[in-house]
């Protein structure tokens, strides 16, 4: 039988890559996306048993929540994105495409603070399935029934879409 | 056949296998919701494209490493509180919640008076986002306690009454599958001093670029002093702790029931009418006015503890516990419940994984 750290470190190992993938489809920042998967496994570490069935779930839903929350609370994230941009014509220009390079930031920006506007629940559904989970995987994580996601994706990508607009209008 | 429901049409554009045979010959023939299927597949496409994000290069083994670095938490109890399944968390999340905003919706109704003392309770519809502006009070002053909460965990009810002073319920049958192992917690009271500093919300306004709710005049330095407790928890269930030889590595299981019984919160104010408080505060940017409209409707403020009821989590309805208004929260998935009522200046709390027939009998028939 395994001890309480190697059942973590296979947790881990199993599920790394995925609590980093949704916070990172949530940010849209590698660095920080792994900041938060970090945070998210020591905090569970610190509160239940790897080997606990729900264990999965937990990680996923508390890695869309972690991240939504630092989208909104983004200000000094978008301080250091608009620093990086100032410096990105010069440093970068012999791989990128400076022009485009700084729309696709202002339209991950704008895509991040839409997202951030919506209710926590259609907001996770949405990282969470565009992260690869499948329906059974983001009930799961949500704590909703399997046959509840494809309404609650459609609304969401309504709501996303209607955001978005919102915010381009602005 | 009625149309095809907007899941289904969701979950089609992810696996066109999903329809049955008669949803799949309707979809063949109808061209409403061939149209409505084709809309949702734009809107999914245009998600996806809007939700890509850089590419990630994980390095798995040192982030391992770093994890493994970070320092071990040590639990308030000495071990970790219970962690629920997804499933049944939402309703603890409500009901966590609604105890949070109590103190904070006491501390706003409890002024007109020189000191306030619920005798009944009354449940208020809030939403995540009505929470967190609510939770922004404390951009307007300092809270301190001129006495600290100290729980503490103990092994019998007898000392459970010695720390508390309290009489600890007891409950006449334990509901089959309920552990009859119960842990108990106890805390003295405790008093806690909000001071509303004008300089402080000025800065904090600032410092969020928002534009907050002035404070009403004369408020600055005013002092709101909210005694909580004493108190005591029964948790039943297996708390033992699985400690593999490491001290902070510890883990329990589920509680199955948690009854608590607490004095009611006393407040005494200076400076500071129920009016101005009140208005304040739903003045806020992001109490929405259901909330608004909920709260102004209570009846009388002085005497009444809102349960704040977390509208996406939980559902409430009153009920009577032995002839006092109660309110009973049921997680919507009907996998746990609570009831929270007043007695003889007592707040009494009932909850666990259980159905809410279960809970509201623990509740009636409490020694």
């Amino acid at each position: 039988m395994k001890t309480r750290d190697e059942a973590f470190e296979t947790l881990f190992k199993s599920e790394y890559a995925r609590v980093a993938g949704i916070a990172n489809r949530v940010l849209a920042d590698p660095q920080e996306a792994e900041d938060v998967a970090q945070e998210v496994f020591i905090s569970f570490h610190r509160l239940h048993s790897a080997s606990a069935h729900f264990a999965p779930a937990w990680l996923h839903r508390a890695a869309a929540h972690t991240a939504l929350n630092r989208v909104r609370g983004r200000k000094r994230r978008e301080r250091r994105e608009r620093q990086e941009l100032a410096q990105a014509p010069e440093e970068s220009s012999r791989t990128f495409d400076p022009q485009r390079m700084l729309e696709v930031s202002e339209d991950r920006r704008i895509v991040r603070a839409a997202l951030a506007r919506l209710a926590p629940k259609p907001a996770a559904v949405l990282v969470l399935r565009a992260s690869g989970l499948s329906y059974a995987e983001v009930a799961q994580a949500i704590g909703v029934g399997t046959g509840q996601i494809g309404t609650l994706l459609r609304r969401a990508e309504a709501a996303l879409r209607k955001e978005v607009t919102r915010g381009t209008s602005i | 056949m009625a149309h095809l429901s907007e899941g289904t049409l969701r979950r089609l554009v992810d696996d066109p296998e999903a329809l049955t045979g008669s949803d799949r010959r309707h979809y063949m023939d109808c061209p409403g919701c061939q149209a409505r299927h084709k809309g949702m597949a734009d809107d999914a496409h245009a998600a996806a494209t809007m939700l890509s994000a850089p590419e990630l290069q994980l390095d798995v083994a040192n982030a391992f490493k770093r994890v493994q670095a970070a320092p071990a938490a040590k639990p308030q109890f000495g071990f970790s509180l219970p962690i629920l399944r997804p499933s049944t968390r939402p309703m603890f999340a409500g009901l966590a919640a609604a105890a949070i905003v109590a103190a904070l919706a006491v501390t706003a109704f409890a002024n007109i008076l020189p000191l306030f003392q619920p005798k009944t309770v009354q449940p208020v519809p809030v939403t995540v986002a009505d929470l967190q502006s609510l939770s922004k009070l404390s951009d307007y002053g300092t809270l301190t306690w001129s006495k600290q909460p100290q729980p503490q965990i103990v092994l019998t009810a007898a000392e459970a009454k010695s720390v508390s002073g309290l009489d600890v319920p007891v409950v006449a049958k334990l509901p089959a599958g309920v552990s009859s192992t119960v842990t108990y917690a106890a805390m003295p009271g405790a008093v806690a001093v909000f001071t509303f500093d004008a300089k402080k919300a000025a800065a904090a306004a600032a410092a969020t670029g928002k534009s907050l709710p002035k404070l009403p005049s004369g408020i600055d330095g005013a002092k709101l002093t909210v005694t909580v407790g004493p108190a005591v928890v029964e948790i039943f269930g297996d708390m033992n702790a699985n400690s593999n030889g490491n001290s902070n590595s510890q883990n329990i299981n589920l509680p199955q029931l948690i009854v608590a019984k607490s004095a009611v919160p006393v407040v005494t104010s200076t400076q500071v009418t129920a009016k101005q408080l009140e208005d304040y505060i739903l003045s806020m940017p992001g109490v929405s006015p259901e909330l608004a409209a909920a709260i102004r409707s209570i009846g009388d403020p002085t005497t009444t503890l809102p349960i704040p009821v977390p509208v996406e989590y939980a559902s409430s309805s009153k009920v009577k516990i032995n002839g006092d208004p109660g309110v009973a929260l049921g997680d919507n998935t009907g996998l746990g419940s609570g009831v929270i009522w007043i007695h003889k200046a007592n707040v009494y709390v009932v909850a666990g994984s259980v159905k809410q027939s279960v809970v509201l009998d623990i509740a009636t028939h409490l020694k």
